[in-house]
């Protein structure tokens, strides 16, 4: 293989230059001793051979050392070029460095959760999570759904199946530990773990050991704790003497065996704190949790073994998960569900995508956009730098620089401009991709760096690719002049093709801005259209006021409730208050408990809509803005009368077609005393601002309620909108006089309401920030180029102005002409923006992707924006001097 | 006759010829372009190293260190089949130049 003798010497010359110089000298020296010997004469051989050192050079400078050597000259060349018009330069390292870094920061969010598998795992290729599919049969909501939630009787029939206990582990986390008995005491989010997780993914530690399969027996496992590194380096200063020591979680005293290495941080986007074993998982008391179906909590994870087929493995895991679910749900089992199994990066796997990351590809398809539409205008600018340069290329090509070496020449200053671009964009990412980390994921604390190496590669190879493609386009149509005309002519673009490319690129920036403005405007107005949801609450002026004790402090339930009515009294009477209920959970938090009996035949079954039981007082109606449609509120008090108030789904639930008002409900006995319906309220959301159809909700007076339920541990104010923040404090200071010896938190229902909205606004403001940033590059694409084209036609319009055209007639010529290329770029990005709209769909709410509001909206601002930035250049080419211009050549 | 520089481009095609002879060493290529060509074709003897060497790098030619028969390391340089190949697609190359120059001279 001639080829391969071919490379094995280029190889060997790069790897072993000083072997490869050596042979040289000494092949050269052997050929002028033999000459010396042939003509008897040395000073004769000398001259013979000629300058031995050139050569020498000569062929040393075939290896890569030349290729390094032209690059410098192409680079030092691009450098002068891009030193002398600082404008150009700025402009294009602006616009490239806003396409990259854009592209860089999505990049943070979509390697986290897509590429990177978890840190500190042997061979993480190996690992899988284990999903379950689910056909919705035991679902509130009746949705079948893909999930990785196991309960024990899922872990044991997967295990089973496999055969293979020591290649599963299972898992859950609880973020919501504190260490200490304080509640207000550090968080620890706290990993329980199946004692073989750690042999299973291949974890290191820092100090000391895991703990034991006996030390996780369920039921009878030991207290003891393996740290994270770094909440042992935060809480206790990364001090080895804590081996050994105990530390409070809560009430629970946990003895430290172990600090994992610093790089495993366990399997979520959340690092974790600690992990505990399964046998004695803190705060979850003495229940035997893994006997219960529903214990619905962990994640199970394997490591793949050899011979073991990911398919055989799934058909013999669902056989055995749909026999147990036979056993586990004697009534109601479901038979369709199956086993899957998954990548460890767990976006990758089957389960049913959040909205959230749902989100994070779109932002990745849109960063895409940002970078093509910056591309197309660096393109844009570059070629009508290119024309202006003509006569410089023109000249370089007559003096015989070959096509090729000229077309590297202008990419390589292309490329060096997309390296500065490069360069500024990282600092855009590190800045931009923690801003994405903190809208996209609030609640996940980051412990690593945003700029990652791999960020870092891809940023580079971005810049690259933008480089090389951005350049390579101007750099082919530049090298291929007409020499003659190039050099006689001057800088007068002659050609119509060029322009014709310029047209297509401006179509190119105007429709994809379209594309991402009409997302934008989608998402404007699906969120828009939530928030605009009437949930029956006035979340608005609401404030809810809770008192939490630290573990084994509480008070007796009777001088807590006692103690609250008493600051609801005081409430009252400060300005700005305009009323104050107590209730058992907050509006919307409320939950289904009770089991209850109506009218004489009750074995009508409630389905999944059970209604949802709030105990509150009678202030609780007009305080939360909820309406009593018909009847009244009941009297609160602890010899109040049975009464209740069901909203209007529940009396339609129950009593379809008839009069509620007056009926009877008995609550978990048939032979309990009754309650009875004294008002019909609206009816409101039940946990979620979009819920589908109505779900039902009932009101009992919360003073008759049994001790547990007598608890007003809820304190809802309602505030004038104007004084809200004035309320709050003074609920927070009343609170905190009333139980010094508690945590007084008071949370706006806006702020509980947050997430619901969250991903509607996240899309929103990613689409509309995304999406102004394409529409300044296509303006300035767009201005640029009407400029361009009116120095390029001075002479032109020169003329016009001589023969008698107005100002008038040349703007709108100027104008028209610019608009054009809009209109056609405007009708390809609707024609885009509909073909991608099924991408966004699911994302939306009370607005359809094809809205043709929103296109002909888009459409109009884009016009709008268009003929105001062709208008400048307009207005300079209506001013020429026919003078002048006619003179100028 | 006066001695002649070199057409630009032939000096590959003379070493590949040279080559599908014996393997030669450096010198001994010189010396036989020289002489073959009765002394007409006069190289810069150094400038057979570049050529050596870009003809290895494209694989035509390939090379190793042995002994010459006065005892001292010399490298070898051998034709590859794409060398030979290549010689073939030379030659008939520049017999059709000539031809062409021939007969805008008018000897054809």
């Amino acid at each position: 293989m001639s080829w391969l003798d071919g490379l094995r010497h280029r190889v060997r010359a790069v790897l072993r230059p000083g072997d490869h110089e050596r042979d040289l000298r000494d092949e050269m020296g052997f050929h002028e001793d033999l000459d010396a010997m042939q003509q008897r004469d040395v000073g004769r051989a000398r001259l013979r051979f000629g300058n031995r050192t050139y050569y020498l050079e000569e062929t040393r400078a075939m290896t890569w050392l030349r290729w390094l050597d032209v690059l410098r000259q192409d680079l030092g060349y691009a450098w002068r070029s891009v030193r002398r018009t600082p404008g150009f330069t700025a402009m294009v390292v602006v616009t490239l460095a806003l396409g990259i870094g854009v592209n860089a920061a999505v990049f943070t969010i979509l390697d986290v959760l897509y590429l990177r598998p978890p840190s500190g795992l042997r061979d993480a290729g190996e690992l899988r999570r284990v999903w379950f599919v689910t056909s919705g049969s035991r679902m509130m909501d009746g949705k079948g759904r893909t999930s990785t939630t196991a309960n024990m009787f899922m872990y044991r029939a997967v295990v089973e199946a496999s055969g293979r206990p020591r290649n599963f582990a299972l898992y859950t986390t609880d973020n919501a530990l504190t260490l200490g008995r304080s509640i207000a005491g550090p968080t620890v989010r706290g990993v329980m773990a199946s004692a073989n997780y750690f042999t299973v993914l291949g974890a290191k530690l820092a100090l000391g050991r895991f703990y034991t399969a006996q030390e996780d027996s369920l039921g009878a496992g030991s207290r003891v704790v393996v740290l994270g590194h770094r909440f042992w380096q935060r809480e206790f200063g990364g001090d080895t003497a804590m081996l050994g020591r105990p530390i409070e979680i809560g009430l629970e005293a946990y003895t430290v065996i172990g600090v994992v290495a610093p790089e495993f941080t366990g399997l979520d986007l959340q690092a974790a704190d600690a992990w505990f074993p399964l046998g004695a998982p803190p705060g979850w008391g003495s229940g035997r949790w893994w006997e219960s179906p529903n214990a619905w909590r962990f994640t199970i994870i394997f490591r793949s073994w050899e011979g073991g087929g990911d398919a055989e493995f799934e058909q013999r895991a669902t056989a055995a998960y749909v026999a147990s679910n036979r056993e586990v749900w004697p009534v109601n089992p479901d038979t369709l569900g199956s086993v899957r199994t998954g990548s460890i990066i767990e976006a990758r796997g089957p389960g049913t995508q959040g909205q959230d990351l749902i989100i994070s590809t779109r932002i990745g398809g849109v960063a895409v956009i940002v970078l093509l539409i910056a591309c197309a205008n660096v393109i844009n600018l570059l070629l009508a730098r290119a024309v202006s340069r003509r006569r410089e290329l023109a000249v370089r090509l007559a003096l015989g620089i070959s096509r090729g070496r000229l077309i590297r020449l202008l990419t390589t200053e292309t490329v060096l401009l997309a390296a500065f671009a490069g360069a500024a964009a990282l600092a855009a990412a590190w800045w931009g991709g923690a801003l994405l980390r903190a809208l996209l994921f609030p609640e996940v604390t980051w412990y690593d760096s945003v700029l990652q190496w791999r960020v870092v590669v891809f940023g580079a190879a971005v810049a690259l690719l933008c480089g090389v493609v951005a350049g390579i386009v101007p750099a082919v149509q530049a090298s291929n002049p007409q020499l003659v005309p190039a050099l006689k002519e001057g800088a007068r673009e002659g050609s119509a093709h060029r322009s014709r490319l310029r047209g297509a690129l401006v179509i190119t920036q105007a429709a994809l801005s379209v594309m991402l403005l009409v997302g934008a405007t989608l998402f404007v107005r699906s969120l828009q259209n939530v928030q605009g949801l009437d949930i029956g609450y006035d979340a608005k002026v609401l404030l809810f006021g809770t008192v939490n004790f630290d573990q084994g402090e509480s008070m007796p339930a009777s001088v807590k409730a006692a103690e609250m009515a008493r600051v609801a009294e005081r409430l009252r009477a400060r300005p700005g208050v305009e009323g104050v209920a107590g209730a058992r959970y907050a509006p919307m938090w409320a939950i289904s408990w009770m089991t209850f009996y109506w009218d004489a035949d009750s074995s009508f079954s409630l389905g999944r809509n059970i209604p949802t039981w709030q105990p509150v007082t009678s202030s609780f109606f007009e305080t939360v803005g909820l309406r009593i449609l018909r009847g009244r509120a009941f009297e609160d008090g602890t010899g109040a009368p049975r009464e209740m108030v069901v909203d209007e789904a529940m009396a339609h639930q129950l009593w379809p077609g008839a009069e509620a008002l007056g009926r009877c409900i008995r609550f978990e006995k048939r032979e309990n005393p009754c309650y009875t319906v004294v008002g019909i309220a609206e009816t409101s959301r039940q946990s979620r601002v979009i819920e589908e159809g109505m779900k039902p909700q009932y009101f009992i007076p919360i003073g008759n309620q049994p001790e547990e339920g007598r608890l007003a541990t809820l304190l809802i104010v309602r505030a004038r909108p104007d004084l809200v923040g004035a309320v709050s404090a003074g609920m927070t200071s009343s609170l905190r006089q009333a139980f010094p010896a508690g945590h007084p938190t008071v949370t706006p229902m806006t702020q509980n309401l947050e997430p619901e909205y969250r991903p509607w606004r996240l899309g929103a403001t990613l689409f509309t920030a995304f999406g102004m940033l394409a529409l300044i590059v296509a303006v300035i694409g767009i201005y640029s180029t009407v400029a361009y084209g009116v120095t390029q036609r001075t002479r032109e319009f020169g003329v016009r102005m001589a023969l008698g055209a107005r100002v008038g007639d040349v703007l709108r010529l100027v104008v028209g002409e610019g608009l054009r290329v809009v209109v056609i770029g405007i009708a390809v990005g609707i024609a885009l923006a509909l073909a991608a709209g099924k991408l966004i769909a699911a994302l939306l709410y009370g607005v359809e992707a094809s809205d043709p509001g929103v296109m002909l909206l888009v459409a109009a601002v884009l016009l709008v924006v268009a003929g105001l930035a062709a208008l400048g250049p307009a207005w300079r080419a209506a001013r020429v001097d026919p003078v002048v211009a006619l003179r100028s050549e | 006759m006066a001695k002649s520089d070199l057409l630009p481009g032939t000096l590959d095609m003379l070493v590949l010829k040279t080559l599908s002879l014996a393997p030669l060493h450096g010198y001994a290529i010189a010396q036989h372009i020289e002489r073959s060509s009765q002394e007409v074709l006069q190289v810069e003897q150094g400038s057979l190293y570049p050529a050596l060497e870009r003809l290895q790098r494209d694989g035509l030619i390939t090379s190793k260190w042995g002994m010459s028969p006065t005892g001292r390391r010399a490298r070898y340089y051998t034709l590859t089949a794409s060398g030979r190949r290549r010689l073939g697609q030379e030659i008939s190359d520049f017999d059709t130049m000539l031809l062409a120059i021939g007969r805008v001279l008018g000897r054809a």
